[in-house]
């Protein structure tokens, strides 16, 4: 008896190895035959058509980045839903192609994502618009060796601008240091003496922010930077930070900090403390709504963070044209019927209209003419961008957009911040 | 070996030596020739499979044949994975970066083990717990050995020219072999003095202890080898996903590896294998379905397998085999052989 389990077990190796060779076999013949030499200057690359083009997105669709990780894929998706309900999108060649867009979930596991970028790469023309830095690095070698383009991804990572480092990559928001540089700007050009507080996460997250933001002030005589403290990633409480900060008597707190909760409890511990400075907070931790008004931030004198995209939850949004189609189509063809709560929607939606750009632009149906165009992008004022905002592709180093607006807290939404007033 | 003389003559056809052997031999065949004939993509799953394979029989060690809770098996194989990201870029010889991803855990392990052990119970699954929760900012932190946070990536595995083959034909026959050999060693000793004297200390440590066998040594020694094992994943999994950053080191993959311990079936070498697909193939498949609800689908399919097939992916041939063996003549099986002692246990746990 017992040997004819043995061998059972035997055969069944055989016939799960065959299931499970027939199974993966089945998982990739959507893509053809990627091995195979197509090469050839002007034949199209794969992924497009003279009707169609491809483009694939991997981004956390479950897991505690699922809210962005939706909306990076929901935008994008209503922009060429909206785009193709019209008859589709033209393309610099003269056809007309409409857009299909084929979004993996990775859960936000670097291994994941690798995996969806294999499954992807020979069925779609482009990666595009994916969120997060582990999982958009994980493939980011591999999609150069292959040559397939990885274009308008939402990473702050300033690795994916650099065209020497990244020639098949680039970033789509603003990089950490813009963001910090732009407050240190707006600091430096008040005119008036200021005693700085610093808190930022110890990694290359607040260290970008804190670079930024040390370049903007640099010069400035009226700008002192009074303490300077970091705090971990995983802690739980900055409280001891923050009472050491408090008692450096600095009237502005940059606070470089990423995790939710922290930063609505750093906003409840500095009143609890009597310290009532200027705070700057970074774009991705200040939603008014699910930050600012928990936190109690109407007791400060201010608060200011940057964006470049307006926000879906302002008063205005619903009634301006810009925002009332994005909303009709993020409800029609995204599936997203709610107004987004996390500003990845509209990022996404502009990575949509940045491509038109550049589709517009492209005379063959090839990768490499893609990324030529990719890159020749300038003084492109995507639908619902701030004044001041624009998409600009062609300086090396630099993320599509780069130009941030300081903003400042009203006690319901952010207007923008041209100076320092108090 | 099994003696199969009185089996012959009444067996199924399936169960013949002659057939077994083929059956080997066939699986061979298709190790070595389905890398050049499968698509690219086909490669790299089966590539991945193998990489988790690895990691889930590591964690049988411990948990399956030895019965230990072990929540940390992702820090071993993430370990495994910065430490040969570290070799390549510090341009070692292939050969040494293999052996340092297999020792720095392997001592990480054995260090835990000679603690955690002493505990017992379930004290050694908080221990265990705490080695990915630690090992998560202890990535970010040490970010001269790690990358930090925007975590490493190591392209070692590119095929070389002579070959003529492509970089995933050329990863996949490197799996193959480390894989084969890792399932080989470890099938040897479950099956072997070791592998009794586990199963003896997963039954009853008293009854363990009164044999001369200690629970202690043996306990620090499965812990100490699913290190080793994790850490030869670790080095499979530079080899075929080639980054590593401190999410490959998360709580939460440390549990869909125990989950697919469980589905492919807890003590046994196939039920590893399977547990690999599981893990690669489940993402891949609620993908397919509707990749905007994967974590239900995986939720709900998870419930259902273990509803089903308590006994794992495994036990799916004899659940076959007891339904069509209750249709004719049931034969009590008494013979029982220790390596399969395991099985049978949580079998009849689960009835």
């Amino acid at each position: 008896m017992s040997t004819n389990r043995r061998k059972m077990r035997v055969a069944s190796v055989v016939a799960g190895l065959g299931i499970i060779a027939v199974l993966a076999a089945g998982c990739s013949r959507g893509g053809g035959t990627p091995n195979s030499t197509d090469d050839g200057a002007a034949e199209a690359s794969p992924g497009i058509t003279d009707t169609s083009i491809t483009l694939g997105i991997t981004t956390p669709l479950s897991g505690p980045t699922a809210g962005p990780g939706t909306c990076t894929v929901a935008g994008i998706t209503a922009y060429f839903g909206a785009k193709n309900a019209d008859g589709g999108v033209e393309f610099g060649d003269g056809k007309t192609r409409t857009v299909e867009i084929d979004a993996l979930d990775d859960e936000y596991d670097p291994q994941k994502a690798k995996a969806n970028y294999d499954q992807l790469k020979s069925s779609v023309f482009a990666m595009t618009a994916g969120l997060g830095t582990p999982t958009n690095r994980a493939w980011r070698e591999a999609a150069i060796a292959d040559e397939v383009p990885q274009a308008l991804i939402m990473t702050g990572d300033p690795i994916f601008s650099d065209v020497g480092e990244s020639p098949w990559q680039l970033g789509f928001v603003p990089i950490y240091q813009n963001e910090g540089q732009a407050f240190g700007e707006l600091l430096a050009g008040s005119g008036a003496d200021h005693k700085v507080a610093i808190l930022s996460q110890n990694d290359d997250y607040g260290e970008g922010y804190v670079e930024g933001f040390k370049k903007g002030i640099e010069g400035a005589d009226n700008i002192e930077v009074v303490k300077e403290l970091t705090y971990e990633a995983t802690d739980t409480s900055v409280d001891a930070q923050l009472t050491e900060l408090a008692g450096s008597g600095a009237d502005v707190f940059f606070n470089a900090m990423s995790i939710t909760p922290l930063v609505i409890s750093s906003l409840q511990k500095t009143q609890e403390l009597g310290w009532l400075p200027s705070w700057f907070l970074p774009s991705n931790t200040s939603s008014p709504s699910a930050i600012l008004e928990p936190g109690g931030a109407a007791a400060f004198p201010g608060v200011y963070t940057v964006a470049f995209a307006q926000s879906a939850s302002a008063p205005t949004f619903a009634d301006s044209e810009d925002g009332a189609a994005f909303l009709s189509a993020l409800k029609e063809y995204a599936d997203y019927p709610d107004t987004p709560a996390f500003p990845h929607c509209v990022w996404s939606y502009q990575v949509g209209a940045t491509l038109e750009q550049v589709f517009a632009k492209m005379t063959e149906p090839t990768r490499a003419d893609f990324m030529k165009q990719l890159r020749t992008i300038s003084g492109y004022t995507a639908p619902l961008m701030l004044e001041g905002s624009t998409v600009d592709t062609t300086q090396d180093g630099q993320p599509a957009v780069s130009t941030v607006q300081v903003q400042k807290y009203n006690g319901k939404g952010y207007a923008p911040a041209t100076s320092w007033d108090e | 070996m099994p003696s199969t003389a009185e089996s012959t003559s009444r067996t199924p056809v399936l169960a013949r030596p002659w057939v077994r052997w083929a059956g080997i031999g066939l699986v061979i065949v298709l190790l070595v020739v389905g890398p050049l004939l499968l698509p690219e993509f086909a490669n790299q799953t089966i590539a991945r499979i193998g990489v988790f394979a690895v990691a889930v029989l590591g964690l049988n060690v411990v948990m399956g044949y030895t019965g230990q809770v072990s929540l940390g098996q992702i820090f071993f194989v993430g370990v495994g994975a910065y430490a040969t990201a570290w070799g390549v870029d510090n341009d070692w010889n292939v050969v040494l970066v293999f052996a340092l991803a297999c020792v720095v855990p392997a001592v990480i392990g054995l260090l835990v083990a000679l603690a955690a052990a002493r505990l017992g119970g379930l004290a050694i699954a908080m221990v265990t717990i705490a080695l990915p929760i630690v090992g998560v900012p202890l990535a970010k932190r040490l970010s001269d050995l790690t990358g930090g946070s925007q975590g490493t990536s190591a392209r070692f595995t590119d095929a070389p020219e002579w070959t003529g083959l492509y970089d995933d034909q050329w990863q996949l026959y490197i799996v193959i072999l480390i894989a084969g050999i890792t399932f080989l060693l470890t099938r040897n000793l479950v099956r072997g003095k070791y592998g009794r004297a586990f199963a003896i200390v997963k039954g009853n440590e008293a009854v363990a202890g009164s044999m001369g066998i200690s629970p202690y040594r043996y306990k620090v020694l499965a812990f100490t080898i699913a290190s080793l094992i994790g850490g030869v994943s670790g080095f499979l999994y530079m080899v075929v996903i080639q980054y590593t950053s401190p999410e490959t080191l998360h709580f939460g993959h440390s549990i869909e590896l125990l989950a697919s311990m469980v589905i492919g079936g807890a003590g046994s070498i196939l039920g590893s294998l399977l547990g690999g697909a599981w893990y690669v193939l489940l993402p891949q498949i609620t993908n397919l379905i509707d990749p905007n609800i994967t974590a239900m689908l995986q939720g709900a399919i998870l419930l259902i397998v273990l509803f089903i097939l308590p006994g794992g992916l495994v036990s799916l041939p004899r659940l076959w085999r007891r339904r069509r063996g209750s249709l004719s003549t049931p034969v009590p099986d008494q013979t029982t052989p220790t390596h399969d002692a395991v099985i049978i246990h949580t079998e009849r746990q689960d009835q």
